[in-house]
């Protein structure tokens, strides 16, 4: 402070008059140029990010006219199998199937007609996996006649019924050539599983 | 300050800086000064380009908030195709496993020799499914893991000499059964098809009060083999197309 005090008048004012203008730079810098530098970066960012979503979002719409014929094959692809899954008739799979074959049946001539259900066989599950798993519900046909109204009836089915699969086959012979006690099971599409887990927790 | 001339030297010893002086007390506000200014317009271009991305997000902002509804229904069916492609590669899985065997049975008939009795045709069931995790602690699988299904079929049945089931087991080696029957005869392979499980005399006695012979053989089957076939190349296609046309 000894040596400003030594200072000539008009040095000393030269000295706080640079002090003063330096302190506004300063501040300039520190409240102005610097936040907006750094606004500015935040913006360019913000900027990049939105360009980089809108060419994402452009990029889709584009694909829109794709997507929705793609859905339609897909929708055209899965409705035969949907079609030919089978639903229970007042709560019986059974009955359901009776309802599909008693008429293949009739038609190759068998005797005596049951039908029982087996428990549902899951499906190997394809990767990624669906929501929306199917199964594999057997239902066992019993029955009685020859050896060719049993082809015959096998027969119908495998072409009438194109998604429903032939699982196992028993034939038994008995006295009677005409009178061949057969178990058939055949494999019928169902819905199973939801993959979704449950919010109550377990599985759908 | 011993002159010759009468010289007024305003310079004191101390402010002789450079050999062009300025003093200092001149330069350094005026060096304050330039720097404010540079700050000043420093911050201006910088508020400037400030503005000017603003205005641009807020424009790129509108823009895709007009989009966004849009692109929200492309992004559902984008998912919904998705899950339904996943759920179609299921369903082709279990189309690909589908073996038939109704034309088999009956063609069976037409080559079943005279002396041929069957009393039983089998082709058994799978075994129960078990898809708890090794342990049996956790989480059931949601499905196998293996995609592949063993099938077999058995056949057994009387007969009064040896020849006529050998003709059988002749017959079932035509193309007509091999689609569905696997026939292995290499005695050194691991699984050999058919497999004569049983050929001896039969306990009771015929009509005619001979005995007759007793026969269990198991085929092995064209397996269940749960996988998605392989897309058909888009020339094949065509060409299976014209094809069909022409018939």
């Amino acid at each position: 402070m000894k040596s400003i005090s030594q200072m000539a008048p008009n040095a000393q004012r030269s000295f706080f008059v640079t002090l003063a203008i330096a302190a506004v730079a300063v501040v300039l810098y520190m409240f102005a140029v610097q936040p907006c530098g750094e606004s500015l970066e935040r913006a360019k960012q913000t900027l990049e990010q939105l360009k980089s979503k809108k060419q994402v979002i452009d990029r889709d719409l584009r694909e829109s006219a794709k997507i929705k014929v793609r859905l339609e094959e897909l929708d055209a692809a899965i409705s035969p199998y949907q079609e030919a899954m089978l639903t229970p008739l007042l709560e019986s799979w059974a009955m359901r199937a009776k309802s599909k074959l008693d008429l293949f049946a009739a038609e190759a001539g068998l005797l005596n007609v049951d039908y029982s259900e087996l428990p549902v066989r899951a499906l190997p599950v394809p990767k990624p996996l669906p929501k929306q798993l199917f199964a594999r519900r057997p239902i066992k046909v019993s029955c009685r006649g020859s050896y060719a109204e049993i082809v015959s009836f096998l027969m119908r089915v495998e072409k009438e019924l194109p998604y429903v699969s032939m699982q196992s086959f028993r034939l038994d012979a008995q006295q009677d050539p005409e009178m061949q006690r057969s178990d058939i099971v055949f494999e019928w599409l169902v819905k199973g599983e939801s993959t979704v887990p449950d919010p109550k927790g377990g599985r759908k | 300050m011993k002159s010759s001339r009468l010289h007024l030297n305003l310079l004191r010893d101390s402010e002789k800086l450079s050999s062009s002086p300025v003093r200092l007390r001149v330069m350094l506000p005026v060096m304050s000064l330039l720097a404010c200014a540079g700050c000043l317009v420093w911050w201006a271009m910088l508020a400037t380009q400030l503005l000017l991305v603003k205005t641009q997000v807020s424009s790129l902002q509108d823009d895709i908030a007009g989009k966004e509804k849009d692109h929200a229904n492309i992004l559902a069916q984008m998912t919904e195709a998705r899950e339904k492609q996943a759920q179609l590669d299921q369903l082709e899985m279990y189309s690909a496993a589908r073996n038939l065997y109704g034309g088999m049975f009956a063609r069976l008939a037409e080559v079943m020799p005279i002396r041929v009795q069957l009393t039983k045709i089998d082709i058994p069931d799978q075994p129960p499914q078990n898809l708890l995790p090794p342990g049996g602690k956790g989480k059931p699988a949601w499905g196998p893991t293996g995609t592949v299904e063993r099938m077999s079929m058995r056949l057994m049945g009387r007969t009064t000499k040896e020849t006529p089931v050998l003709s059988l087991m002749e017959s079932l080696e035509a193309p007509e059964f091999t689609n569905v029957l696997v026939v292995v005869k290499d005695p050194r392979a691991p699984d050999v098809s058919p497999k004569v499980h049983s050929f001896r005399q039969d306990g009771t006695t015929a009509e005619e009060g001979s005995r007759l012979l007793l026969f269990d053989i198991e085929y092995r089957c064209r397996p269940r083999v749960f996988e998605k076939a392989p897309a058909q190349p888009a020339g094949n296609a065509a060409d299976k197309a014209k094809g069909d046309k022409k018939k």
